[in-house]
């Protein structure tokens, strides 16, 4: 078996994880199908650095950060804005927010791609920690080694990120007349 | 009575037992609450992302860029190591004198060998161009004109025409790189059909080898293609502005015509 092969055996599997890695960051099919291809490219290039035994699919996440931060800085070199929803944006975290009384039935009221467009209005270092915590349910330990921090980094990320996204989803909810109520998800 | 920290939620979500860690929970409706809040909403989201599936056209085309990437299949299997008899050991000597000439002539007959003069000096394109995708070579990272036209000017003394971002197009930055056993200039950019080398040469288009014109307003261009990267090529005073990259003809032709001054277009 070749390089090629073996790599094909090892990486290709985890194709959909990347492919939804990238359209948490990119959003539009088209933007993920490049950033996912470049992903899979650069990896083959860095083949050898990839320990057999290890976990490919974090091993693959982290080029494909690495890729969407360089993507981000040159943005930012070019000098073109960012469009919005790429905006890294302060969040205020509210530690007092109090639960929903429905959250289940409230949830399952909104369509897939409200909950992903949602997500993709997070700021980046929170929306891709969630995302690998929830979706792809890699472990903090795993998370912290893909974004470059501690583990009480992930932790915090993540809390704060579920946290805007509730904010997030309870603002939309709002809009479409499912909820009423005040800001910060104080809603019942 | 206090209430579960944040840290100690997102403990439970990664699997830690409930009710041996946290006892608390049992006693507080909030805390139990909140907690169902966040396992809704983590689950929701997952089950968002459930349809978002690569599509098998990204499979074929990540397949078939390693295939083209990889090359000649190379084996991951050890190598055997033949045992050399000692009779062949003490010929070494000779046999490394030939391999040296055969490394010195053939070059050589590549580039005043007729049609393969084109063949190796577009094989340099490529490789120039390959070797500015590399990760592992010394690359200036930069994506503003006015700074790659200053690292060109301190690198090899002139300041090629270089494309302005936009319109699809951004830079990437640039390398040092051999031509021909020259140094010369290339510079990387992104664009929406993939990303391209722009190398800056000496050689007029004809000395390269391609014989392949056609005009554009009125300049001429020369277009050529080699192992799957297409090759377009302009004469902007005294260099020759050769485009590579897994792009068509068209939009090599593109980014090279706004590299024109006006009373060049």
């Amino acid at each position: 078996m070749n390089d090629n092969e073996t790599f094909e055996r090892i990486a290709l599997p985890h194709l959909d994880a990347v492919y939804r890695a990238a359209m948490a960051l990119c959003g539009r099919s088209g933007d993920a199908d490049d950033l996912a291809q470049e992903t899979f490219l650069r990896a083959f290039k860095r083949f050898e650095s990839f320990q057999a035994g290890t976990n490919c699919k974090a091993w693959l996440l982290q080029i494909l950060r690495n890729i969407w931060i360089d993507r981000l800085r040159k943005k930012n070199l070019t000098g073109r804005p960012l469009p919005l929803e790429e905006a890294i944006v302060a969040e205020q975290t509210n530690e007092n927010d109090t639960a929903w009384s429905n959250s289940e039935d409230l949830l399952e009221n909104f369509s897939d791609e409200h909950v992903i467009n949602a997500l993709r209005e997070l700021p980046e270092d929170q929306r891709l920690t969630l995302f690998l915590i929830d979706v792809e349910q890699l472990s903090q330990n795993e998370v912290a080694e893909i974004m470059e921090v501690a583990t009480g980094t992930v932790k915090s990320r993540t809390s704060r990120g579920r946290a805007a996204l509730k904010r997030r989803l309870a603002s939309h909810a709002r809009e479409m007349g499912m909820m009423r109520g005040r800001t910060n998800g104080t809603f019942n | 009575m206090e209430h579960l920290t944040e840290e100690q939620f997102e403990n439970i979500m990664q699997g830690e037992s409930q009710d041996v860690d946290f006892p608390h929970l049992n006693k507080c409706r909030d805390c139990r609450n909140r907690l169902a809040e966040k396992q809704a909403i983590a689950a929701r989201l997952r089950s968002a992302f459930d349809s978002v599936k690569a599509g098998p056209a990204l499979a074929d085309r990540i397949r078939s860029r390693l295939t083209a990437t990889a090359g000649p299949a190379r084996t991951s299997q050890p190598i055997q190591r033949k045992r050399i008899n000692h009779r062949i050991r003490q010929l070494w000597p000779a046999f490394a004198a030939a391999a040296a000439v055969l490394i010195v002539l053939v070059p050589l007959s590549l580039y005043f060998g007729g049609p393969s003069t084109a063949r190796a000096a577009h094989a340099e394109l490529v490789r120039i161009h390959n070797h500015n995708l590399s990760p592992d070579h010394e690359f200036y990272s930069e994506a503003e004109p006015e700074k790659l036209a200053a690292y060109f000017k301190d690198k090899l003394g002139f300041n090629p025409h270089l494309p302005e971002p936009g319109h699809g197009m951004a830079l990437r930055g640039c390398c040092v790189n051999h031509f021909r056993g020259q140094i010369v200039g290339s510079y990387v950019v992104d664009t929406s059909q993939g990303v391209m080398s722009v190398v800056v040469v000496t050689d007029t288009p004809e000395s390269l080898g391609i014989s392949s014109q056609f005009t554009k307003g009125r300049q001429t261009y020369w277009k050529s293609s080699f192992a799957k990267c297409d090759m377009v090529s302009v004469r902007i005073g005294d260099y020759t502005y050769c485009a590579v990259g897994e792009i068509s003809h068209e939009y090599l032709t593109e980014l090279l015509s706004r590299l024109l001054p006006e009373d060049q277009e």
